[in-house]
């Protein structure tokens, strides 16, 4: 397994250098231009001069690796510095953001938080809703909690965010006034009041993205669980004169998570893509808003370093279900 | 050859229905029912071992899990030492299920993939004894001694073993408790043929040791024929043909039964060369929607005018032969109809 | 002289509204939200409108401008003049005097070296900075003594006022900036996101893209002011959520830039929990026709000069009949409900430059421009539908940027085009495209490889100077300026040169008016078809007080006498 896991990190290797230079193509060959964004009155000489200062002119291999070293080198060693504390950070130029001439990673490091708490807590609050909602369905299926789950989590899963979010913000926040529209993002939790607070305003992109999440694992679950329910082994077990608890929730239950798990693994890339409309909607200052605000406003650097992690977080994530699968799944050895 | 006379009946199985709702439309209407086990009724005897056997699809495999009360029977008794298990509450139904226990078709499929040899054995001896882990470990060393597993193997996983040794762990998963009455269902058919013949003497060394009764559930008629003392055989849902195994495979009497036995390969070729074969022309019914009258008035190459009316009783026409055939009847003679069969022993 | 009385206004103390018993920080917290947020606190690294109207909290200049358009002296004691002796007999130069006692937010002096750091600061080749403009023409910026601050200019200057004054080119500090110049400037990361500033605030927190926290600033120069004790400066989302945000949460108090849905702006405000601001500046949402010829067969020389006239725009009776085509008021009740005004003029304001001589062209008169084109003998000859110029029938690529009010619009002005039977094909193009500058694309509003197309523009400040002089022959854009210029639709009339220099050279403000309004007159005879006079559109919360919104400087500007009803 671990030489598995070594081999699959070597690999990966070119696999993330063939997918930056791409992302850094499309981005950069795209028409958008960092002063696009600037009221009309500024002149033209002084546009270019913005461009020329933020390098924008520079031939693209040229910017490409700058942009490479910066970020497989120099940006690695600030981050050590910066957590440790350990003077090893080269001076020198480093990956600067157009839009607000800061260090991109700073700018990501300041949002990661924000993203964190509410892709996690969606996302465990969607397992939590999944797990019941899927094994219920599965071993009762087609009864009238089938029916009505498959229903929601059908409309959980094809409804898009933007909608179920505005459609929360006037539902709770406009008319019934439970919840704040707008995330405050310098809120700091110090006590219980204030955590209170902190679960409010986090409430709605959380529920908006826990739904979608729950509906989408939640089926996945079911029909897991369905393949299950019908295999001999499950006979097996109700024959060993186990009660129905644990016949479901052990036997079937362990062995139907196997593909589940790997699923919510693989989606955890995309649950932070999914977040970047939700934080947009419920305006949460996390990587998905960073990344908004930086198409808009062709900001290339960020958005080649936005683009790049979430490359390295799917790389990784899907590395993880693989290693998941074979700790998982007795069969499956990778040696 | 296994002696019914005085011997105690362990399993009574009366009027055995199982029946498979057919659920269609948007509304999942009611429309139907799969017929699957359709009023069956025999006796299992203490120590004796009753193959089943027909064509797959026959109902011979529900029939045995319904038995066990893997499903829930639609209608009819089974008494297990006198004990009702078909109606039984799940309490009740838990505490027999020590008694009886179950060998699978497919040893990959029926056992968990994800808990060890250990684990398999162990989890009845968790669930219904109250041994401590010591004792139980020791019980399932035994176990695996008794089918004949290597004792290092006990914390690998299923899909580390041949075919052969996962059915020899499924075995003893089964002895685990001590069962009076085991059904095997196909034990054999996913095995080569070489290792088909090992676990065969293994259920047989074990019954001997064990006293064991078994319900041995096949489609091989010769296998069967080697295992079982007496044998019933079934056709879309009904048993057509109950008789001592040497009886009915000198002397079949129902014609279905007949052709069936004209498939087997006869061990001497040239006798096999001799034998008539019987092609039984047309499909089996669907067991959703049997024919009227013998379910096997389609098929049958004897059909007379009453079976496509009146469905045939199983009735008992000579001591323990009972068979399920308007051709002994009680006003036919039986001589005519022992003329009849092509064959004459 | 009276020269510049129009112009100037009392000072602030004048100005503000009688605050009995307020005092700093009596009004609690106050919570902003712009859709946009904010980037960077240094107006000088981004010309953006949100970067430049957050720093207007913090970052000051000599003089502002209200919502009349007039000048208010603020960090000045004065706004220096010919009459009093500020500016230069010449024009050449004007000299402004610190007021006294004006401090920066850590306690130390604004002095005249701070001034003339912030010209260095901009000037700096390597910098890019986005304010330039500002300083263009400037020679030089002397400190004269501490509180003394002489800017000179190359050649005479009529309107001096655009260094050091408005939201655009505040001081900075030195002491900060320092280490700064040039290439350098992306390094101070914390001197961008915190800038120190003598302004009624002083910046706490810094979120770039996100939120800003601010608290008073406890140095700042007037001592019972800014009524706010904090303020939040939320930034993102969109138009319509931050209006909702003010109108029916409440969770803020102002918002700005409500480019939305007039109707549902309407409904939400018609809760009462706040009032529609608007403030007309000077954007113009207008048509411009090529007056150079767009066929793409002509290869490189297509939409030059070189390639030629345009086959029929360049008429002034086809301009004439599609400005006549077109109902303005529709489209402003359409589009822009009270955040527009239909005008006639491409010069809209102030008032002494806004022309009166176009106002017919309010109505919409389609018969009148379908008799002005038959008349002109412009009429189907082939009666395909398509009035024919001289043989060539009248279609027309009508492009603008992607955008759900200009789209309605240009659907609109299609129909109307097509009932006098000019046939009108459609496109819209990305907005970060169309306004991108990029040379490389064809998608340029610079390029104009279209017939006619549609846009808003302004200019900043009172002084119509520049921009009127957009329009000179030589600032077409073209290859060789690689197609920058800001004389789109190619316009070129020497006798419009001619008005541009003389008003270079004139100093009196009713002549440079008459000026301007005769060029403006110019124009929309007819290359350029003004539609709609926009407005800004601001919402602020009900319980909101002292908010006087100009449009010719921040919306903020006068944010230190805000405060909230009692």
């Amino acid at each position: 397994m671990l030489t598995y896991t070594i081999r699959r990190l070597i690999l990966a290797i070119p696999t993330l250098l063939f997918i930056s230079f791409v992302i850094f193509l499309i981005v950069k060959l795209s028409p958008s231009d960092p002063t696009a964004g600037l009221p009309l009155t500024i002149p033209p000489e002084v546009r270019e001069q913005i461009r020329e200062s933020l390098g924008v002119n520079d031939p693209v291999f040229v910017q490409y690796f700058k942009w490479l070293k910066l970020m497989a080198w120099d940006e690695p060693l600030h981050f050590i510095e910066g957590t440790t504390g350990w003077q090893v950070a080269p001076d020198g130029p480093r990956i600067i953001s157009y839009q607000t001439r800061s260090p991109v990673m700073d700018l990501i490091a300041q949002r990661m938080p924000q993203t964190l708490w509410v892709v996690g807590t969606s996302y465990i609050l969607g397992i939590l809703i999944a797990l019941p909602l899927g094994i219920i369905s599965a071993y009762k299926q087609y009864s009238v909690f089938d029916q009505v789950g498959t229903f929601i989590s059908m409309v959980g899963f094809s409804v898009p965010t933007f909608f179920t979010g505005v459609l929360f913000i006037v539902i709770f926040a406009v008319n019934l006034g439970w919840f704040p529209s707008v995330y405050n993002t310098t809120h700091v939790v110090t006590d219980w009041d204030s955590f209170v607070v902190q679960l409010k305003q986090i409430m709605m992109p959380v529920m908006v993205l826990g739904l979608y999440n729950a509906s989408q694992i939640s089926r996945y679950l079911r029909a897991s669980m369905l393949d299950n329910l019908n295999q001999d082994y499950v006979r097996t077990a109700r024959a060993k004169g186990l009660t129905e608890k644990i016949v479901v929730l052990v036997h079937v239950l362990k062995n139907s998570m196997i593909p589940v798990v790997t699923v919510i693994a693989l989606n955890v890339p995309a649950v932070f893509g999914g977040a970047i409309i939700t934080e947009q909607v419920f305006k949460v200052n996390g990587i998905g808003q960073l990344l908004i605000i930086a198409i808009q406003s062709g900001d290339v650097p960020v958005v080649q370093t936005v683009s790049f992690i979430f490359a390295v977080l799917i790389v990784l994530f899907s590395l993880i279900a693989d290693i998941l699968y074979g700790v998982l799944d007795p069969r499956i050895r990778y040696d | 050859m296994f002696d019914t006379s005085g011997a105690k009946k362990l399993v009574e199985v009366r009027d055995l229905t199982m029946h498979f709702p057919i659920r269609t439309g948007l509304l999942r209407r009611l429309t139907g029912s799969v017929k699957a086990v359709d009023g069956v009724s025999f006796d299992i005897y203490e120590g004796e071992t009753l193959g089943l056997v027909g064509e797959s699809g026959c109902g011979k495999s529900s029939c045995g899990r319904a038995i066990l009360r893997l499903y829930d029977p639609t209608a009819g008794s089974i008494r297990l030492e006198g004990e009702e298990i078909a109606h039984a509450p799940f309490d009740k139904l838990r505490r027999l299920r020590p008694k009886m226990q179950m060998v699978f078709q497919d040893p990959q499929a029926s056992l968990n993939p994800r808990m060890t040899v250990a684990g398999i054995i162990g989890e009845p001896l968790m669930e219904h004894t109250k041994l401590n882990a010591a004792k139980r470990l020791e019980r399932i060393y035994e176990l695996m001694d008794a089918v004949g597993l290597n004792r290092e193997f006990a914390n690998r996983y299923p899909h580390e073993f041949s075919g052969g040794q996962r059915q020899r762990i499924g075995i003893a998963r089964a002895l685990a408790l001590n069962p009076k009455f085991i059904v095997c269902d196909e034990p054999i058919a996913a095995l080569d043929v070489s290792i088909q013949a090992q676990v065969v003497n293994l259920l047989e060394e074990l019954q001997d040791r064990l006293g064991l009764t078994y319900l041995f559930i096949s489609h091989d008629l010769s296998m069967v024929r080697h295992i079982a003392d007496r044998v019933a055989v079934m056709y879309l849902g009904r048993v057509v043909e109950l008789a001592p195994r040497d009886a009915l495979f000198a002397d079949p009497m129902h014609p279905y039964t007949t052709a069936l036995l004209s498939a087997v390969p006869e061990p001497d070729p040239a006798s096999h060369d001799d034998a008539e074969r019987i092609i039984l022309q047309g499909d089996v019914p669907s067991p959703a929607n049997p024919p009227k009258g013998c379910n096997f008035c389609t098929r049958c190459p004897r059909v007379m005018e009453i079976c496509r009316q009146i469905d045939p009783v199983i009735r008992e026409i000579a001591p323990g032969r009972h068979v399920a055939c308007h051709l002994y009847a009680e006003d036919t003679h039986k001589t005519a109809a022992h003329a009849a069969q092509p064959t004459e022993v | 002289m009276k020269r510049y009385s129009l112009l100037l206004g009392a000072t602030a103390l004048a100005l503000a509204p009688a605050a009995a018993m307020a005092e700093r920080g009596s009004s609690g917290h106050l919570n902003i939200i712009y859709w946009q947020a904010p980037s960077t606190l240094n107006p000088y690294l981004s010309g953006g409108t949100k970067e430049v109207e957050s720093a207007s909290l913090i970052l000051e200049s000599m003089a502002r401008f209200d919502e009349t358009g007039m000048m208010v002296p603020w960090l000045a004691e004065s706004i220096p003049t010919v009459d009093n002796g500020g500016v230069s007999a010449d024009l050449t130069s004007i000299t402004w005097t610190i007021a006294d006692g004006v401090t920066w937010s850590d306690g130390s002096a604004l002095t005249s070296a701070d001034f003339v750091f912030t010209w260095t600061y901009c000037t700096h080749p390597e910098g890019g900075c986005a304010q330039a403009g500002n300083f263009d023409g400037v020679t030089s910026v002397d400190a004269v003594d501490a509180r003394t601050v002489r800017v000179n200019f190359a050649e005479s200057t009529p309107f001096p006022y655009t260094a050091f004054v408005g939201y655009e080119s505040p001081v900075i500090q030195a002491a900060q900036f320092a280490e700064c110049l040039g290439a350098r400037a992306p390094e101070c990361t914390d001197a961008n996101f915190g800038p120190i500033g003598t302004g009624p605030f002083k910046v706490d927190e810094f979120r770039p893209n996100d939120v800003i926290e601010l608290s008073a600033n406890p140095n700042f120069r007037f001592p019972d002011r800014p009524y706010f004790a904090t303020v939040t400066f939320k930034g993102g989302g969109d138009a319509t959520s931050a209006a909702r945000s003010v109108c029916e949460t409440g969770e803020f108090d102002y918002a700005w830039n409500l480019q939305m849905d007039p109707t549902i702006l309407a409904g939400m405000a018609a809760q009462g929990r706040c009032a529609i601001e608007v403030s007309f500046g000077t954007s113009v949402e207008r048509i411009h026709l090529n007056q150079t010829n767009p066929d793409p067969a002509l290869g490189d020389a297509r939409a030059t000069v070189e390639g030629g006239p345009h086959p029929f725009l360049t008429d002034p009776i086809v301009g004439q009949a599609l400005s006549m085509a077109i109902d303005r008021p529709l489209l402003t009740e359409i589009g822009y409900g009270a955040g527009g005004q239909p005008t006639c003029n491409v010069l809209p304001a102030p008032a002494l430059y806004a022309s009166t001589a176009n106002d017919a062209c309010l109505v919409q008169d389609i018969p009148g421009a379908i008799a002005l084109l038959d008349g002109a003998g412009i009429v189907d000859s082939n009666g395909d539908g398509i009035r024919e110029y001289n043989g060539v029938p009248m279609r027309v690529l009508f492009q603008t940027s992607t955008n759900a009010v200009r789209q309605d619009a240009q659907a609109l002005i299609k129909q109307w085009w097509e009932e006098i039977g000019v046939e009108t094909e459609l496109r819209n193009i990305d907005a970060s495209v169309f306004f991108g500058g990029d040379p490389a694309s064809p998608d340029t509003f610079q390029k104009f490889y279209a017939d006619i197309e549609m846009y808003t523009n302004n200019f900043a400040g009172v002084d119509p100077q520049a921009y009127m002089a957009s329009w000179l022959c030589g600032d077409m854009p073209r290859p060789q300026s690689q197609w920058q210029g800001n004389n789109t639709h190619r316009f070129c009339d020497p006798a419009y040169d001619a008005l541009v220099a003389e008003m270079v050279r004139t100093a009196d403000l009713n002549e440079r008016g008459r000026l301007a309004r005769e060029m403006n007159d110019m124009l929309v005879r007819y290359s350029i078809i003004p539609l709609i006079h926009r407005a800004g559109v601001s919402a602020r919360a009900a319980t909101l007080e002292g908010h006087r919104m100009s449009e010719w400087d921040s919306e903020l500007w006068n944010i230190m006498d805000w405060r909230r009803t009692q």
